[in-house]
């Protein structure tokens, strides 16, 4: 009894350990990591908003974690630190040099082309300048243009739109401002005559008043502008990374069926575009009106523009952005996209 | 006769301080090395911290196509431009204030109340102002140069020994003589110091400034670099500002030595 007595207190106080770690102990596996992907505020992060709002990436076993930035090259430097494992944004010079550098990265799908139609970024001018008679490329020779950095991808759109009129970059100031939120203060303060934004802000600019859209520029210039990327680290995690692209290609698709559809030459809303509209204007916090402006083009199926990558490469190592262009095998893989299309299609 | 030695110890030698010379060296170099050996083994990735070697072979490159040149040009031309004035201004202002109190009352509050202003705070400002050329930027140096200038002047000027001055008034001296030969130089050494604070000051506040509205200039190819990641660019970028800064500091202090002879024995 008295041995009782004495043992009775350690052995409580063994149980109630053993019952407090028997809990977190009894939950076998630890649940995998979220796949951090590093987005824009944009129209054209639709087919990512759509992917994570209707859980097609969480169908495939991926629980998507949206990390949000300001301009489209911290994504691929963030990218390259291990800090996100998927980058869904533009091609910028940065990303060539971070993989010419020497750290591993793989474009992988399309998350957007400037295709004629397809309203992506427009070329905006302050509306006085407007007034003034400022209505084609050629006139903005000598002007200050807005873009977010040196060598982002509005920065190689003017350059290409301006070689395509017989103008060069050397023929206008290129300002860089850092943030698209910038670009926009800017051209209200008139501290730069035009700038290059992407949807929503071209019809943000013009419903406040400050703004007029010269042209949109896909209609001037077409390109592969923005891609879905990974890491080294995640592309080499093939299981999970095929399992991303499944859930990507899903939601392109759906994208694709709700906002893209064209009858005689028009987009016409297709399925679920209501649904697609509000999903991007609440993760936007633009107004639905403006989103309704259009949505920019990408391959149903998530499918790469491969040889233009090759030929941003050359435009880029040619004006000196870039020391020299990469073979495209050390940059593109599209076995992802080939993959996840097989199995969806099975 | 035996002559008896005394043995005096120097109780004090502890607080002797040689210099060190090949330490100085040797730490500098060792770092380099370090630094070297630790982008050579791929430890740390050479996007993130370029070599030494590549950041030379880079630097390089850049002083043969003279772009190095033109960026520097630029940067030394603003800095010269923004130096000289806040300095003048600084001195000029100073120098008034410390000898009329007129000035000072008038001065000394204005000069109070917007010192604590970040000068890089300012620079939105004067580009409204003055636009996004040079003006700009000349303007934001020289600001930043003119209050240590300023500041560091009138304290020379008001610590002028009044012995050496009454000793100069009883040798028969008049009133600009001595202003001319004791107060002035006796300020010399405090101008110096702030010309030394200023220059950095300046440094800081070119960099800044280029970053935000220019299209060369050592800060400009830093912000460059950066936007396409081109780190071995970056780092040439910021060895060229930490070498612009040591030269800075060491043309002063020559400058100082033979200006006032007196203080270096």
């Amino acid at each position: 009894m008295r041995v009782i007595r004495l043992l009775a207190r350690p052995l409580f106080l063994l149980a109630l350990a053993a019952g407090v770690l028997a809990g977190p102990l009894a939950q076998a596996q630890p649940k995998p990591a979220p796949v951090k992907i590093g987005v824009l505020k944009l129209t054209s992060s639709a087919p990512v908003f759509v992917g994570a709002e209707k859980g097609f990436f969480r169908e495939e076993g991926i629980e998507p974690e949206l990390v949000y930035f300001q301009a489209a090259a911290p994504i691929a430097i963030a990218l390259a630190a291990g800090q996100l494992d998927v980058g869904a944004t533009g091609l910028t010079a940065a990303l060539y040099n971070i993989v010419l550098g020497g750290e591993k990265l793989w474009i992988v799908a399309d998350k957007g082309r400037e295709w004629p139609g397809y309203p992506l970024v427009a070329i905006v001018v302050q509306k006085d300048l407007w007034e003034s008679g400022l209505r084609s490329i050629r006139d903005l020779k000598g002007r200050r243009i807005g873009v977010t950095q040196l060598g982002s991808t509005f920065h190689y759109h003017i350059g290409n739109i301006l070689e395509k009129d017989g103008l060069s970059l050397a023929d206008v100031k290129i300002v860089p401002l850092q943030a698209m939120a910038a670009t926009m203060e800017a051209l209200k303060g008139k501290q730069v005559d035009a700038i290059l934004v992407p949807q929503p802000f071209p019809g943000a600019a013009e419903a406040q008043g400050f703004g007029r859209i010269v042209a949109w520029a896909g209609d001037l210039y077409p390109w592969q502008i923005a891609t879905i990327f990974y890491s080294g680290k995640f592309a080499g995690d093939r299981a999970r990374a095929v399992a991303f692209m499944r859930g990507y290609v899903k939601a392109s698709r759906y994208y694709f069926d709700a906002a893209l559809i064209q009858k005689d030459g028009r987009t016409v809303p297709g399925v679920h575009y209501d649904e697609v509209v509000d999903i991007t204007a609440r993760y936007t916090g633009a107004r639905p009106e403006i989103i309704k402006l259009g949505f920019p083009y990408q391959d149903r199926n998530g499918r790469l523009l491969v040889p233009d990558i090759q030929r941003q490469m050359a435009w880029w190592a040619a004006n000196g952005f870039m020391k020299k262009p990469l073979p495209l095998a050390g940059i593109v893989d599209t076995s992802f996209v080939e993959e996840a299309v097989r199995a969806l299609d099975r | 006769m035996a002559v008896e030695r005394l043995v005096v110890v120097d109780r004090a030698a502890f607080l002797r301080r040689p210099e060190h010379r090949t330490v100085r060296v040797l730490a500098l170099a060792g770092l380099v090395l370090l630094w070297e050996a630790v982008t050579r083994t791929g430890w740390v990735s050479s996007l993130f911290l370029p070599a030494p070697s590549a950041v030379l072979a880079e630097g390089y490159d850049m002083a043969r196509s003279g772009q190095l040149f033109v960026h520097l040009g630029t940067s030394l031309a603003r800095l010269a431009w923004g130096f000289g004035i806040g300095a003048a201004a600084g001195i000029g202002v100073g120098v008034a204030v410390g000898f009329f109190s007129l000035a000072d009352a008038v001065v000394q509050p204005i000069i109070a109340a917007t010192f604590p202003i970040p000068k890089i705070a300012l620079l939105p400002l004067l580009i409204l102002w003055l636009g996004i050329g040079e003006a700009s930027k000349v303007a934001v140096v020289a600001l930043g140069v003119f209050f240590p200038m300023a500041i560091n002047t009138y304290a020379g000027v008001r610590q002028a020994d009044p012995l050496l001055i009454r000793a100069a008034v009883s040798f028969g001296a008049g009133r600009w003589s001595v202003i001319r030969k004791v107060v002035l130089p006796s300020a010399l050494p405090m101008v110096f110091a702030g010309l030394k604070l200023g220059a950095g000051i300046a440094l800081l506040l070119l960099v800044a400034a280029e970053q935000i509205a220019a299209d060369a200039g050592i800060g400009f190819l830093i912000l460059q670099s950066g936007n396409l990641m081109e780190t071995t660019r970056l780092m040439v970028g910021i060895v060229v500002l930490s070498l612009l800064g040591v030269c800075s500091h060491w043309a002063l202090g020559g400058l100082e030595r033979a200006v006032i002879r007196w203080r270096h024995s």
